[in-house]
């Protein structure tokens, strides 16, 4: 009898009926093979998107287009300090034209892909830069161009120094590194890894207004589950699904030739964020009239939240790219566990919440 | 009964019909209005101020730190270097003591050394800053961002300098002129070719002066238009600065990052430092705008039309004695004036004229489209969160990331958001882009209404079927006869375009060896697709007996109505677009471009290949799933050999 009871008690331990309910959520999330489906388009998306941010990066660096070589002809009574400003850059070839229509013609010909026409007048250098139009090395040419430029600048400003107060520092030598490298950590990346906290968030929502419009939750009064079983159980289900998402992403983007850094920092950051989304979702739909509320209500907090946390620092995306990035300090990690506090520290409000909360009245 | 008699019944019947809808309208807006019931309006107001008051306290407080690249690379420097002062204003970069050790173990990204002076042989004329970064490409990109960082501490430096001409020895003006080995130049500014020539002659043995008159009065127009849109929501100060030809500004803000340097973009004189190569980020940034608000609109379209369904309030409004059509209509009409007001006024603050918005319009119309759709398919508020997410991500990067290349290819041209950037970079937008942008969008529109007000009935509406089933019940709901397949059909061709073009897109990256013979298979297959999906729909739902007889000629009618809409396409494509050979010749590979003006073979080609491909996918349509999936199989396989040899021959 007394072997009974304890073995009853065990089984009890382990179906805890929380763990009933987010396996039941999850497979009714798996069930409905259109979720299936939206996630598969949505990675294709994904991978759409960051092979043309790869491709971009590389149309736009002139660092990455190896042994292309822009041929300039200089003509005009500057030509000499252009010349030399230009032999400072190895992506251009600049020739010496005798006459201006000279160059004019070998443009318009192909034979050069731009023309600095200088012209010296009171104590400046006035340059005419001409690029090809609507061709796809029009942005490599006017880049390049200008580096050109700003290293003529910079040479004649050397020249003045004296005259200038306080003279320019020196600039570090151009190695070519690319400069939108950073664009896949900081706006990519925590794109991607925080879409799946917004999805968690919104299927909380309708998940739980879905229950109390049908009238499910009634059914509680039978069941020998308490509400905050429920808010346990969906909560749990969705928090587990974001990081698992997120670190899909990320393997995606270390295919496309990203290396990523502390991803198990980045998985419990994206964990805690989620646990903050579901958290406040949880209570928009206990708290909101009916469920267009709640979804209202859901996407205007979850922008805010974003926002305003993006301002103070430490914000969920600069977090996620400094940790990506591999520039992780201590006040970053800090801020994970800041998160991953918070997270705690809603949950448990929430917690609180649902016992207070009538389901009758829902 | 008289010509006008009968015109006067019309008009009084579109009358009522017009009432009507506009009475469902106003039913849907009240109904949804007071389902955001005050309370929730007020939360949402508190929340917004609560959030910018924290917000702007904390920018007050100067702890703010809203750039998301804030301290990415860490720079080696000691405490009394100049160099600190660069850091500091720049927000990716970070200040750590100079250690060579931290450097090896990737502590630092970036160690700053000694300056040295200019030689008298060959190299740089002016001093140099001796640097180390580490190893990898991260550590290549510090230095890069450190470099742009010291070169607009520079530039604010030199706007402080009273001799303005040391400070600025240098002026620039940008043109931008069609070289004659590039074909014929974009249609933008076509008129620069003549004005430029004269700078160039004049300019012989001229004093500098007359050079300079000359290439303004040039390009005085382009910079002018250019410049006024992209200040207007990057930096105003400097912005206005730009009219003052006397003392060249200078391109303020942090410099190196992305969004610092492209919001100001566009300039295309001054000094080195403010001419902008032609990345219209700012404009893109700006563009982008448009599309926030029609989540926001989609969801609760999406909502709307689920709850109807769920809730079986729906079945009220279908034993009224109104039309399917005008039910779907009035419900959609409130969300549908919504995004236009909203785009109107998004618009109206970015300096965006009517073409914007007309831009704009279709891409919301095929957002309210496709939502449509999904809710009718979708079985729960959950499926619905997940379709509208699928629609927003699908969208909005079809929308948005072709219009990135917007100066680079004319084939950014596939998406209306090109259309935009263009508008606020300054450009002319010709009537043939704006139909080849916009067309597949009001297409897409019709047919995707179309199919949603065909499953728009009782049996469709409030049953449980999962979403294929629901697709093909949606298809089956368009057939009548024969002609209705081959018309169908037709109406796919801008989904065709759409997937086809994704493909291009996606597999460009591959290697050409393998990009090709993929991108050929790719679409065969999406064509064959769908050129028997609603074929099999209508096998499935026994609205065809399914003999031979009738599979073939099906199959013949559906590949004839792809002969006709995709050789009109072209056609249109080539009276339309003669700027786009670019996006021509990159479908022309792919088999889907070619001209009509060759040969008699070459037009009876395809629409022999497309209804024997037809035929023999609808031969498989007319038994079970498994069946249809073999005769598709099978005639992918022979329109990729047809395409294979198409390639081969004239490719």
């Amino acid at each position: 009898m007394a072997d009974r009871d304890w073995r009853r008690a065990v089984a009890d331990r382990v179906s805890d009926p929380r763990l009933t309910i987010a396996g039941r959520e999850l497979r009714v999330l798996g069930r409905e093979k259109t979720i299936i489906l939206a996630v598969v388009i949505q990675l294709f998306v994904a991978a759409f998107s960051g092979f043309l941010v790869v491709g971009l990066v590389s149309l736009y660096d002139p660092g990455s287009v190896d042994g292309y070589q822009i041929d300039a002809a200089v003509t005009g009574d500057a030509t000499d300090e252009m010349l030399a400003a230009i032999e400072e850059r190895p992506a251009i070839e600049g020739t010496r034209y005798a006459t201006t229509s000279e160059a004019y013609a070998d443009f318009q010909d192909g034979a050069v892909n731009a023309v600095f026409q200088t012209t010296r007048s009171d104590g400046r250098i006035e340059v005419v830069m001409t690029a090809p139009e609507g061709s796809i090395e029009t942005t490599l040419v006017v880049s390049e161009g200008q580096e050109a430029l700003r290293a003529l600048e910079r040479n004649l400003r050397t020249e003045r120094a004296a005259s200038l107060s306080n003279p320019p520092l020196p600039l570090p030598p151009d190695t070519g590194g690319n400069p939108y490298y950073d664009f896949t950590y900081t706006i990519l990346l925590p794109l991607l890894v925080f879409l799946p906290v917004f999805i968690s968030g919104s299927i909380t929502v309708d998940s739980l207004t879905a229950e109390s419009e049908q009238g499910t939750l009634e059914l509680l009064r039978v069941a020998p589950v308490t509400m905050v079983d429920i808010v346990d159980g969906k909560s749990a289900a969705m928090i587990a699904i974001a990081p698992l998402q997120a670190v899909a992403w990320l393997g995606l983007l270390s295919l496309n030739g990203v290396a990523i850094a502390n991803v198990g920092w980045l998985a419990a950051l994206v964990t805690a964020v989620t646990a903050i989304v579901v958290a406040l979702s949880v209570a928009v739909s206990l708290l909101a009239p009916d469920r267009r509320s709640a979804q209202l209500l859901f996407s205007v907090a979850v922008l805010l939240f974003f926002a305003g946390a993006t301002l103070l620092p430490g914000g969920p995306a600069n977090t996620a790219a400094r940790l990506a990035i591999d520039s992780a300090t201590l006040s970053t990690r800090l801020a994970v566990l800041v998160y991953g506090i918070v997270g705690v520290a809603a949950v448990g409000a929430v917690r609180r919440l649902a016992t207070r909360i009538n389901p009758n009245r829902l | 009964m008289t010509r006008v008699d009968r015109l006067r019944t019309r008009l009084a019947t579109a009358g009522r019909r017009l009432r009507r809808v506009a009475r469902i309208a106003r039913w849907e807006l009240g109904q949804s209005t007071s389902s955001y019931n005050r309370r929730t309006l007020a939360v949402i107001a508190v929340l917004v101020v609560v959030v910018a008051s924290v917000g702007t306290s904390a920018v007050a407080l100067g702890v703010a730190s809203p750039s998301p690249n804030t301290d990415i690379y860490r720079v080696g420097v000691a405490d009394n270097s100049p160099y600190n002062a660069v850091i500091d204003d720049h927000a990716s970069l970070t200040a750590r003591p100079p250690d060579r050790t931290a450097l090896a173990t990737g502590e630092i990204d970036l160690l700053i050394g000694g300056v040295r002076q200019p030689t008298a042989g060959p190299g740089p004329r002016s001093p140099t800053l001796l640097v180390e970064p580490a190893d990898g490409e991260k550590g290549d990109a510090a230095l890069t961002a450190f470099r742009s960082a010291v070169q607009s501490y520079n530039d604010r430096a030199m706007a402080l300098e009273p001799n303005r001409t040391a400070a600025y020895p240098v002026v620039v003006e940008l043109q931008y002129i069609p070289q004659s080995t590039l074909g014929p130049a974009a249609p933008t500014n076509a008129g620069n070719l003549t004005g430029d020539d004269t700078p160039g002659d004049d300019a012989d043995g001229d004093d500098g002066t007359d050079t300079d008159a000359n290439a303004t009065d040039a390009n005085g127009t382009t910079s002018d238009v250019d410049g006024g849109p992209a200040n207007g929501g990057g930096d105003n100060t400097t912005g206005t600065d730009s009219t003052d030809s006397d003392a060249p500004p200078v391109a303020d803000g942090g410099g190196g990052s992305l969004l610092d340097r492209a919001l100001f973009g566009g300039g295309t004189s001054g000094s080195p430092a403010e001419i902008q190569p032609p990345f219209p980020f700012g404009s893109l940034l700006l563009a982008f705008l448009f599309l926030v608000p029609m989540n926001f609109v989609i969801q609760s379209y999406g909502s709307s039309i689920l709850n109807e369904r769920i809730s079986r309030r729906g079945e009220l409004l279908l034993v009224a004695p109104v039309e399917r059509l005008d039910i779907v209509a009035g419900k959609t009409l409130p969300y549908a004036a919504i995004a236009v007001a909203t785009t109107a006024i998004i618009a109206a603050a970015i300096g965006g004229s009517l073409l914007s918005v007309a831009a704009v319009v279709p891409i919301a119309m095929t957002f309210l489209a496709a939502t449509f759709l999904g809710a009718m398919f979708a079985r729960s508020f959950k499926e619905l969160t997940f379709v509208t997410i699928t629609i927003t991500v699908f969208l909005t990067s079809y929308v948005f990331i072709p219009s990135i290349f917007t100066n680079v290819t004319p084939i950014a041209l596939i998406s209306p958001l090109t259309l935009v950037v263009m508008e606020l970079q300054g450009e002319a937008v010709s009537l043939g882009s704006y139909l080849f942008s916009t067309g597949p969008f009001y297409t897409s529109t019709a047919v995707l209404f179309l199919l949603g007000t065909g499953v728009y009935r009782e049996e469709d509406m409030f049953s449980q079927k999962p979403v294929p089933l629901k697709f093909l019940d949606a298809l089956d709901a368009r057939l009548s006869g024969i002609r209705s397949v081959g018309v169908l059909t037709a109406l796919f061709l801008p989904f065709v375009f759409i997937a086809e073009l994704l493909a291009i897109a996606v597999l460009f990256v591959l290697p050409i060896e393998v990009s090709i013979p993929l991108i050929l298979v790719v679409i065969a297959a999406v064509e064959e697709v769908a050129k028997s999906i609603h074929v099999f729909a209508g096998f499935e739902s026994d609205r065809f007996d399914r003999s031979v007889r009738t599979a073939l000629v099906l199959g013949i009618a559906s590949g004839i109505g792809f002969f006709v809409a995709e050789k009109f396409t072209v056609v249109a494509q080539l009276v339309g677009l003669p700027g786009l050979q670019l996006g021509e010749a990159a479908l022309q590979p792919a088999g889907i471009g070619i001209t009509p003006s060759t040969s008699l073979l070459l037009l009876a080609g395809p629409l022999v290949l497309h209804t024997v491909t037809a035929g023999v996918a609808a031969l498989g349509a007319r038994k079970k799933l498994r069946w249809y999936l073999v005769s598709l199989v099978a005639a992918t396989a022979i329109h990729a050999a047809y395409n294979f040899g198409v390639v081969t021959l004239y490719g």
